[in-house]
């Protein structure tokens, strides 16, 4: 057995050092993407001081040519042209996909709060709770955002104030879809936590005279929100993937303008390819976010470390 | 009846659904007065204990604590836990928290403390149970009987007037008792009020001004530790205590 | 092949029998839903909707009824896919090294980090999955791409489940395995797999009906299940989109839920005593 040690060894020896150069390499696509993005949404913010909005950052053409006179990739370099022009167009979509994510969650979360104590805690609001999560977690997000948009004609009521910060309104039709959905899913998780808090917490809270509600507020929810952190990750991956659903009802996100452009141009490959690794390189960098939250406010004897 | 009297426990019955778990249990205890609740388990010493800050809610009978009706419904519970302490067999340190954290909480958010004062009083409760030097570590992180120390530290910083004790030492390895009995007896000696459930026989004989041994939810005697231990007049009380002794 | 195929035809027989019961029921509903028509016409929608839609509805409930074992054929057939590949996906992750492993968890990632559509017009588009000829019947390319795409998808989540359960059977388990004689693979197969695979059900009960729900998205290639029927529907009468979504909602929810209440009855029956642990 001992010389079977051996080679293992190496082996990972040699895994380690593939696995930092791929960490290195993945640093570096990250910080090339993000650096795409915010100097695109920059430049059209401002109305475009480093190139005229809608060009692409670098030119297309020059990017042709230098890839051209590279013997091996030259065959690419029309293709590669192809994807910088689209640059402009993924990017702005982008922006949609990442605020509707965002403000979905964060607003999510402000109602699961609630949904997953009146759940655990509750008597008649946990049968509210339990119906309101059932009827959303039972149906189609996509039927969801139909009932909002072609049924309910929601976005022709976006009152004055909302009014207008989208280019269109449905995309607040799209927030209130992803968020009353999203809140359903995190009360189910956020409720799963709640109930491995363990029940001598509550007893000592009350017996040093917190009432019922502040020992859930100072005792429960700071454990019980911690574990639900990883199931948290999820829903946040979740959102970003699903947000490509907002397409179906008009809202100019990622997915609907790498549509559009492929019916316009039937590179479908091309573009879907470079759709998806934008996504990717999305939800990859909204897991590495929630894994530094988690280490942030990882406390000794409670958390994820030991449970999936 | 000493003029002295603290608390008054008369003919408390409790039922959880059809089973009868105490019944009639009548004692009483003066200021400063340290009595210790002994029984087989299962014997409703616990639920006793916990009836006193209403934990558990006993249905009939009167528990007056310096004068006023434990047991009304009109009591504001919270305000009674606030000044009742509590120590608990599993400890139930709030997990999330330092052990400065978990003394703080309740005079920080129970009793309106600032932050600072909130703090400095937590140390202060911790050095008197001797863990100056583990502040800021986690539960997790602590011994068991540290962790005990620190449930009671967190019960003595509401400045309670009486100190109820629910097996404080059952969940500890052997070598770690005598840490927290060290403790407790520190507060017998400051003169705190306390009601005692615990199996710690030589430690009750030592403090206790009366022993209560209670058997399937009764009173079956009480007295002095003297008295109880040494001459009891009840054949249950002695096989009891035969029980207890033959484990030592 | 004959699996998914006999299993969606048996669903599809179970589902046919409910059928009549939705078509007997628009005459009733109809007459009560007309006296509180009045009270809905003032705005240009309310929850109860109109009675003529409900009755258009009804009159297509068959068309719905259709695209609704459409919708049971395709997440059985991608569930079924998922685990074919999905298990021993999961197993690699756990008990494979090197290259195979890593390539492995690669695949995952990458379809587990990228919008369901997104891979379904990939399978459709790019791959150009063709039409599969059964004799029978023919699978449009639709049908293949939508069943690669949810089975493939499903099968980086289902090796997820599997991983995680399969590493959760105690180290000690294997290890007996070993001590009686099995060899690894045994001790694996005989006494690690059917213990994880008892405790995969309540992810399996997620996957189930994500997948499920999920089959909603081949609205994105046109394939006429249950959704892409709907949206048919309502763009044809558009006073009825409200009364469609809702009625088709309700199918899915009453798909989910007794899915659901059936795999429960799963876990219970298989449950093994004490046997919780995690």
């Amino acid at each position: 057995m001992a010389s079977a040690t051996r080679p293992a060894t190496v082996r990972e020896r040699v895994a380690d050092s593939d696995r930092s150069v791929g960490r290195l390499l993945l640093v570096a696509a990250g910080a090339l993407f993000w650096g795409w993005l915010v100097v695109s949404w920059v430049n059209r913010w401002l109305g475009g001081v480093l190139v005229p909005v809608g060009q692409p950052l670098v030119p297309a053409g020059a990017v042709e040519a230098t890839l051209a006179a590279i013997p091996g990739l030259a065959a690419y370099a029309s293709d590669a042209a192809f994807v910088v022009e689209l640059t402009p167009e993924l990017a702005r979509g982008t922006w949609l996909t990442v605020v509707i994510t965002a403000v979905s969650l964060a607003v999510g979360f402000v109602l699961a709060v609630p949904l997953a104590v009146a759940r655990v805690y509750g008597r008649f609001s946990a049968w509210v709770s339990l119906g309101y999560t059932e009827l959303l977690r039972g149906t189609p997000l996509l039927a969801q955002l139909f009932v909002l948009y072609y049924g309910l004609n929601l976005a022709s009521y976006v009152p004055g104030a909302l009014s207008g910060v989208f280019a269109r309104d449905v995309v607040w039709v799209a927030i209130l879809g992803f968020t009353l959905n999203g809140a359903a899913y995190q009360a189910e998780y956020i409720r799963g936590a709640l109930e491995s808090v363990e029940e001598g917490q509550i007893t000592a809270g009350r017996a040093i005279g917190l009432s019922k509600l502040e020992t859930i507020y100072y005792v429960v929810l700071p454990q019980g929100l911690r574990y639900a952190i990883p199931s948290w990750t999820n829903e946040f991956v979740y959102l970003i993937k699903y947000s490509s659903l907002a397409g179906f009802i008009t809202v100019p996100e990622l997915y609907y303008r790498a549509d559009q452009i492929a019916s316009e141009t039937f590179r479908y490959t091309l573009i879907f390819v470079v759709t998806g690794v934008t996504y990717l390189a999305l939800v990859l960098t909204a897991s590495k976010l929630m894994e530094r939250v988690e280490d942030r406010v990882a406390i000794p004897g409670i958390g994820s470390g030991s449970e999936e | 009846m000493s003029d002295d009297e603290f608390l008054r426990v008369s003919d408390v019955s409790k039922w959880y659904g059809e089973e009868k778990v105490l019944e009639e249990v009548s004692f009483e205890m003066d200021r400063g007065d340290v009595t210790v609740l002994i029984g087989p388990s299962g014997s409703g010493k616990s639920t006793m204990l916990r009836c006193v800050n209403r934990l558990a809610e006993a249905q009939e009978g009167s528990i007056l604590l310096d004068g006023e009706e434990v047991l009304s419904p009109d009591l504001d519970v919270d305000e009674l836990r606030r000044e009742v302490g509590m120590v608990f067999q599993g400890f139930n340190l709030f997990a999330h928290l330092t052990a400065v954290g978990n003394v703080a909480l309740g005079p920080r958010r129970v009793l309106g403390l600032s932050e600072t004062a909130a703090r400095e009083r937590a140390e202060a409760q911790l050095e008197r149970v001797g863990l100056g030097e583990q502040f800021d570590s986690y539960p997790a992180e602590l011994s068991g009987g540290q962790q005990q120390r620190v449930g009671i530290a967190r019960a003595l910083a509401m400045e309670p007037k009486l100190m109820l004790f629910d097996e404080p030492t059952s969940a500890l390895d052997p070598e770690l008792i005598g840490e927290v009995l060290e403790v407790m007896h520190g507060l017998v000696d400051e003169g705190m009020t306390m009601l005692v459930v615990t199996h710690e026989m030589s430690f009750a004989r030592e403090v206790a001004d009366e022993i209560v041994f209670l058997d399937d939810g009764r009173v079956v005697e009480r007295g002095p530790p003297e008295q109880l231990f040494d001459h009891p007049e009840e054949e249950r009380t002695g096989r009891f205590l035969e029980r207890i002794a033959s484990h030592d | 092949m004959s699996d998914p195929a006999t299993l969606a035809l048996a669903a599809a027989a179970s589902a046919a029998v409910e059928l009549p019961a939705c078509g007997g029921l628009p005459i009733s509903a109809g007459d009560g839903l007309a006296t509180l028509a009045p009270v809905g016409q003032s705005a240009d929608w309310s929850f109860v909707g109109e009675a003529v839609d409900w009755e258009f509805v009804f009159r297509n409930a068959d068309y719905l009824g259709v695209g609704a074992l459409l919708t049971i054929g395709l997440t059985v057939a991608s569930i079924l896919l998922g685990f074919v590949v999905g298990f021993p996906a999961g197993a690699v992750e756990v008990y494979g090294d090197g290259y195979l492993k890593r390539a492995v968890s690669t695949v995952g990632i990458v379809l587990r980090g990228t919008p369901i559509v997104v891979i379904l017009i990939v399978m459709y588009f790019v791959v150009g999955v063709p039409q599969i000829n059964l004799g029978v019947a023919t699978i449009s390319s639709a049908m293949t791409a939508g069943i690669l795409g949810l089975g493939l998808r499903s099968a980086a989540y289902q090796s997820q489940i599997f991983r995680a359960t399969l590493s959760s059977v105690d180290e000690g388990q294997l290890e007996a395995g070993r001590s009686i004689g099995l060899s690894r693979f045994e001790a694996v197969r005989y006494v690690v797999v059917p213990q994880a695979l008892r405790r995969s059900i309540p992810g399996f009960q997620n996957e189930f009906t994500i997948v499920l729900k999920d089959t909603s998205i081949v609205f994105a290639i046109g394939l006429a299940e249950l959704l892409t029927r709907g949206y048919d529907l309502f763009s044809e009468q558009t006073t009825a989109v409200l009364e469609v979504v809702l009625f088709i909602s309700a199918i899915y929810f009453v798909l989910t839920f007794t899915t659901n209440r059936a795999l429960d009855y799963l876990g219970d029956y298989y449950a093994i005593p004490e046997g919780e642990s995690a």
